[in-house]
């Protein structure tokens, strides 16, 4: 039995390790197993309606008393 | 001829350089990576594959047995594809060897143990005394236990290299004598080749499901202890 002799068994565990602990952990880690999160809808800009009349400033701040 | 027998398990060298490390290293190169949405075949096949299996074996744990899903899964992988990669004629098996294996069980095995004494001392103690014992037997079985309990990894690195080595062996032993009987008798030949192609797949299977036993027995004993 060639697996007994212990002389080569650091070459094989060193390799081993590096392979199962590091390697292909770190190969599982970057797959992506789950689906990503489907993108939140994002709050949809204001559209202008034209019924805003912000570009006619027809009032006066409150602290101000009215001007005429 | 005995000593022929046991040289595809030795490990092999390369003008005098262990070409074992490239061949325990190569296995995790078929572990696919992908950063894209939308993958091709393999690697979607491949990442189905992972996510089944992940299922499959963490279905059992609880959330702290469940820490363990990226260890066990790239184990049975590891195991899996270097059984698998071993079948190639000529090729050589690092799962033939028991330092290996070794590596792999003594770790896990130690882990379990430790995490069971550290979160749930009294119940792994417990594990050590089945229930309904008479009590002159408790220092009997005791001992017993404690035995069995520390040969777990012992017996879990035996058994893969114990049966991929008898596989390979089978089939040398096998495929030499088909080869040899070419010549003599053509009928029986084409038996012994018969039994070759069914032995074949026989270890494609066994290949498998050592992996998976392996894995399970870790599982098993996490599980135990978690």
């Amino acid at each position: 039995m060639p697996q007994l002799n212990t002389t080569t068994w650091l070459t094989i565990i060193t390799p081993t390790l590096l392979a199962l602990f590091l390697i292909t952990q770190l190969k599982l880690l970057n797959s992506h197993l789950h689906p990503p999160t489907p993108p939140k809808f994002t709050k949809t800009k204001p559209h202008a309606k034209p019924w805003e009349l912000k570009w006619t400033k027809i009032y006066s701040p409150h602290s101000l008393p009215p001007q005429y | 001829m005995n000593e022929d027998l046991f040289t595809p398990f030795t490990t092999p060298t390369v003008l005098g350089l262990p070409a074992a490390i490239l061949v325990i290293l190569f296995p995790p190169l078929l572990v696919p990576t992908s950063k894209h949405f939308i993958n091709n075949r393999l690697i979607t096949t491949q990442q189905w594959l992972i996510r089944l299996t992940l299922k499959q074996m963490m279905i059992t744990h609880n959330t702290k047995g469940r820490t363990w899903s990226l260890m066990l899964t790239s184990l049975i992988i590891f195991i899996a594809s270097t059984n698998l990669l071993g079948l190639f004629p000529y090729s050589f098996t690092p799962t033939t060897q028991l330092s290996m294996n070794l590596a792999m069980a003594i770790p896990l095995w130690a882990s379990t143990v430790a995490m069971g004494l550290r979160f749930k001392a009294k119940i792994s103690l417990a594990h050590l005394l089945p229930q309904g014992t008479p009590t002159p037997l408790i220092p009997m079985l005791i001992i017993i236990e404690t035995i069995s309990l520390f040969i777990q990894p012992l017996a879990l690195a035996v058994r893969l290299t114990a049966n991929i080595t008898a596989g390979h062996l089978l089939m040398h032993l096998i495929g030499s004598a088909t080869l040899t009987m070419l010549t003599i008798n053509l009928p029986l030949t084409l038996i012994t080749l018969t039994i070759l192609t069914l032995l074949t797949i026989l270890e494609i299977a066994v290949a498998l499901i050592q992996a998976y036993v392996f894995t399970l027995l870790v599982s098993l004993y996490l599980h135990d202890n978690s």
